[in-house]
């Protein structure tokens, strides 16, 4: 019963905050990694957008030369549309612009999974992986 | 056959006549649909020959178009052969061996018989063409039925006999080249010898007779049952062939599509038609999705179990398509990469490279911005349209 208040009172913040827009799902996987980033760090105080935003602009070292950064794919603008190596679209990063963008724990994990081996040559952190996403739910 | 040119050739006075001899008149020979029959198939058959021989492969959508309109033509013409006007019936040109060879025999002392409709040598000429002209619309037809899988008889022709058509087609084009070619010489030759202009009369329809010559009535056009033996024809054969139509493609798997293979394989490039490698090659590949072309493509366990299996079941081997046929064959230890395929390679080494590196294209892996029937893996050559930019 407290569900409906909870999506009302996050509604609100949004409104108010013009920031970060909501989902239960995708607020279920930051909570994951939360809980990830606090085992791995007990100062773990929470995620931020800045930093999300400068690990995604960020060049990296380690992983493929023609992708080292997540720009290399996604473009600058994370409203805009991104371009795969085989010029295939990738919808913008931005929830913005696609709402449901870090629902699917289950794709999120696979495409984290992925790109950080391209562009950094290692998995993420779960602390980046949470800066990257309330990044992104700020967009 | 009629014996038109003996009582006009008892005269016999033609070659040391004038054009301007008041003792000329002109008569009709060739009768209107005759005539329009002859242009409209020079023009239907020299249309298929530029599109077929010499534009890119793309042009093949016109080709096939000159085709049909040629079929259309020779139905008429055998039609017309019937109940066509005296000079276009069949029994006014057919001529004994031993007439033929006498005429030919004229032709080489340069004093040929002069006939006014088909002379001999001219009417073997026209079975010639009209026989080398049904094979052209058969093999093509058994063509594209057998290679692109489209037209009429897809549902009845494997991808062998329409190869095998296509080398006789092509044949045959070369057989009529030569034919045309000794066409318009006898043509320029006749008109010459008996200065009667041949080409001209394709137009007008008129020949030269002299004036004492007796012309018997010639027999009319009988166009109602012209006009009923056409609609029959064309109504049966259309019928026909829209029925063969109807039956699916030979040896095209239906519902090729698998969601999750679209899906996971299709977020990064095409979703590529699984006729495009064997289904080695496609093993080989899921097996190394960690290193996917300097990606990391890797699958959860039961995803990739799913995609194996379709793309094991609908792999190259399973289609009897020219994509399938030609695709199957991989170099031996290559890459399991469909642009690395000798078939692939044959195909797109005269193009240049700046076309893939075109904005809309951006990659050799990209079909579909050429190829726009890619997904459903026929890449007809009439669906290719190469973007601008």
């Amino acid at each position: 019963m407290r569900k409906p208040l909870t999506i009302l009172i996050a509604l609100a913040t949004t409104m108010f905050a013009g920031a970060t827009l909501a989902d239960p799902a995708r607020d279920a996987i930051l909570a994951k990694f939360a809980a990830e980033a606090k085992a791995a760090d007990p100062g773990f105080t929470g995620f931020s957008a800045a930093r999300g935003g400068a690990f995604f602009r960020a060049s990296q070292t380690g992983g493929s030369a023609e992708t080292p950064s997540c720009t290399s794919c996604h473009g600058a603008a994370p409203q805009d549309a991104g371009k795969t190596r085989a010029n295939k679209a990738i919808a913008p990063m931005a929830v913005s612009k696609t709402p449901d963008r870090f629902t699917d724990s289950d794709k999120v994990a696979q495409w984290f999974d992925r790109n950080c081996k391209g562009v950094a040559g290692r998995v993420c952190t779960p602390l980046e992986k949470g800066d990257f996403i309330t990044f992104m739910a700020g967009q | 056959m009629r014996s038109l040119h003996v009582a006009y050739c008892a005269v016999c006075e033609l070659h040391t006549m004038t054009k301007s001899d008041p003792r000329y008149h002109r008569v009709l020979v060739w009768d209107f649909p005759t005539r329009v029959f002859h242009w409209l198939l020079v023009a239907a058959t020299s249309v298929a020959f530029i599109t077929g021989s010499i534009l890119p492969q793309w042009w093949l959508g016109v080709h096939r178009g000159a085709g049909y309109v040629i079929v259309g033509l020779l139905v008429f013409r055998f039609v017309w052969a019937a109940f066509g006007s005296e000079f276009s019936r069949l029994t006014n040109f057919v001529y004994s061996p031993s007439e033929t060879l006498d005429h030919l025999r004229g032709i080489l002392l340069l004093s040929p018989r002069h006939y006014l409709g088909h002379n001999p040598a001219g009417a073997a000429m026209i079975f010639a063409l009209a026989f080398v002209l049904c094979g052209l619309v058969v093999t093509g037809l058994l063509t594209e039925a057998g290679e692109e899988k489209i037209g009429p008889l897809a549902g009845i022709t494997s991808y062998a006999v329409g190869h095998t058509a296509k080398t006789i087609h092509a044949i045959l084009v070369g057989i009529l080249a030569v034919m045309i070619a000794a066409h318009v010489a006898g043509v320029i030759a006749e008109s010459l010898l008996t200065r009667e202009n041949l080409v001209a009369s394709m137009i007008t329809g008129r020949k030269a007779l002299p004036e004492r010559a007796h012309l018997p009535a010639p027999r009319p056009p009988r166009w109602r049952a012209a006009s009923a033996s056409c609609v029959v024809v064309i109504g049966v054969g259309a019928l026909t062939l829209a029925l063969l139509g109807r039956l699916p493609p030979k040896g095209v798997p239906a519902a090729a599509v698998n969601a999750a293979y679209a899906r996971e394989c299709g977020a990064c490039h095409s979703a590529f038609h699984p006729s495009l490698l064997p289904a080695a090659s496609w093993q080989k590949m899921l097996g190394t999705l960690d290193q996917h072309f300097g990606e990391d493509a890797s699958l959860p366990a039961p995803v990739l179990a799913e995609i194996a299996e379709f793309l094991a079941t609908h792999a190259a081997e399973a289609w009897d398509t020219e994509i399938g046929i030609r695709f199957r064959t991989v170099t031996a230890n290559g890459p399991p990469q469909i642009t690395a395929t000798p078939a692939w390679l044959r195909k797109h080494a005269p193009l240049p490279e700046a076309w893939f590196a075109r904005k809309s294209v951006g990659s050799k892996s990209n079909c579909s911005a050429c190829h726009r029937d890619a997904a459903s893996g026929r890449f007809d050559d009439s669906k290719i349209f190469v973007p601008k930019e």
